[in-house]
């Protein structure tokens, strides 16, 4: 079992260094192959791209991302299907034919927390989150 | 010299995957841009060898010879790891794909939880090079491409809930196991598990579309609005890793698909299987990947979020309630 369990891991291992090793190899084949230097007049390889022209201003500013909300209802979303994952793993094991206490608790155990977790949207919907509109507006 | 075989096995299925992955990466470009010619009533590459087929050779050439440029005012480092943080996720995942019963490099036990942690490590990739890049198309990109993948995150990974629920492992040989011996086995037709298991499909194969930012979601790129969005700045090379990442990636989710829905290496009708099925219907599925990409317009951003939202979480959790009723109740 142990020896599987490092046979595993083993296996991610290299599988990780041969994704490197692929991932890097072509940018070395490019360094080799390619030319250093550029035949450019004007010295304007290293600009920045705006569709020709000179670029306007930093691109590393505050801008209004009006769908952050759907980032923080995502975060309740994963940790919450992170649990249902060991749950969905044991949930068809009980061995037992037929309908019984255990089986039932179990199922309404998985009712009520999808229900729970159902009443975000729910929310979100009503709260308005789903609609195309400004949030943000000029302070005056 | 002795060298433990299962060393020899081990570097025999890297170099294996690896050919695969570049050979799909390569072949996979000619087949796009053949297929999206016949779909527009043109020939398509036919140059370069019989019908183009020595495309992907030139074009590579083209790339390894390109000049590496580096922006002046970008992050240098994150600019740099981009590409490879896209790329080396997607060759991890091949660890446990199994082609067939018996081609498969390692067969663990987590094997889908696997695949799905390094599959989300491909956003942030695309999130730190298109942030690194410094221009104004790439920060929108980078918004774009981070709440399109979360908001598809989730009806996918209920999906799969569902299915582990119904299998009751989340080793991908055991449930393909599952379905051996005919159509009538696969998950997809499973109706005495849930009656929603068609949708279940369609959900994922719509999830897996939005998760590889291929049309109509593609708002990571968008030509037509971001110039190459989260790719603008990358050029030659950078470019070339960037793409062969996808179309992996491309590979990897019509690989979960067919082993999640289509019975992976089982044939329809109880004969023959291995793995010339899964390859048949793994390609079929990319053949309809892009498909879709030259037939649907692009969609807007809102409306794209609000199908997950919306849709296709609300009914992948109805699924899940069902499955989970049909398994216990009745």
């Amino acid at each position: 079992m142990e020896q599987q369990a490092t046979l595993d891991i083993l296996y991610v291992a290299a599988f990780f260094l041969g994704g490197l090793g692929f991932a890097v190899g072509p940018f070395i084949i490019a360094l080799l192959l390619a030319p250093r230097s550029t035949r450019n007049t004007k010295e304007k390889t290293k600009q920045l791209i705006e569709c020709g022209m000179e670029p306007i201003g930093d691109a590393w500013i505050r801008f209004g991302i009006v769908y952050y909300l759907y980032a923080l209802m995502f975060v309740a979303f994963a940790v919450d299907i992170l649990f249902l994952f060991p749950v969905a793993l044991v949930y068809n094991q009980t061995g037992q034919a037929g309908l019984n206490i255990g089986d039932l608790r179990a199922f309404v155990e998985i009712l009520i927390f999808v229900g729970i977790l159902s009443l975000i949207i729910i929310y979100a919907w009503k709260k308005g989150v789903f609609k195309w509109e400004r949030k943000i507006y000029n302070q005056r | 010299m002795y060298v433990d075989p299962e060393i020899i096995r081990l570097l025999a299925f890297l170099v294996g995957v690896i050919a695969f992955a570049a050979l799909n990466a390569a072949y996979l470009v000619w087949l796009e841009r053949k297929e999206a010619a016949h779909i527009q009533r043109r020939i398509g590459p036919k140059e370069v060898g019989p019908f183009g087929l020595l495309q992907p050779l030139v074009d590579g050439i083209k790339l390894m010879t390109k000049q590496l440029i580096v922006p002046a005012g970008v992050d240098p480092v994150l600019f740099k790891i981009a590409p490879i943080l896209v790329m080396v996720p997607a060759i991890m995942s091949f660890v446990t794909i199994p082609f067939s019963d018996t081609l498969v490099a390692r067969n663990l036990d987590i094997g889908l939880l696997a695949i799905f942690a390094f599959a989300s490590v491909n956003v942030l990739g695309l999130l730190l090079g298109a942030w690194g890049s410094r221009n104004k198309y790439a920060v929108i990109s980078a918004a774009r491409v981070v709440s399109q993948n979360v908001a598809y995150e989730i009806p996918m990974l209920v999906t799969v809930v569902t299915l582990v629920m119904i299998s009751g492992t989340m080793n991908l040989s055991k449930i393909v196991g599952l379905q051996l011996g005919g159509f009538w086995n696969w998950n997809i037709f499973n109706l005495s598990a849930s009656p929603l298991m068609p949708i279940a499909f369609l959900i994922f194969f719509v999830c897996m579309l939005a998760e590889t930012n291929r049309a109509p979601f593609d708002m990571a790129e968008a030509e037509s609005e971001l110039v190459a969005g989260a790719f603008t700045e990358y050029s030659g090379m950078g470019f070339g890793v960037f793409f062969m990442g996808e179309y992996a990636n491309i590979v990897i989710g019509a690989s979960v698909a067919t082993i999640l829905f289509l019975g992976g290496w089982d044939c329809p009708f109880g004969l023959f299987p291995g793995v010339h099925w899964f390859l048949i219907k793994m390609y079929f599925l990319i053949f309809t990947v892009i498909w879709i990409r030259w037939t649907y317009p692009r969609t807007t951003f809102y409306g794209l979020l609000n199908l997950s939202w919306k849709i296709l979480i609300p009914i992948s959790f109805v699924n899940l309630i069902l499955t989970s009723a049909m398994l216990k109740v009745f």
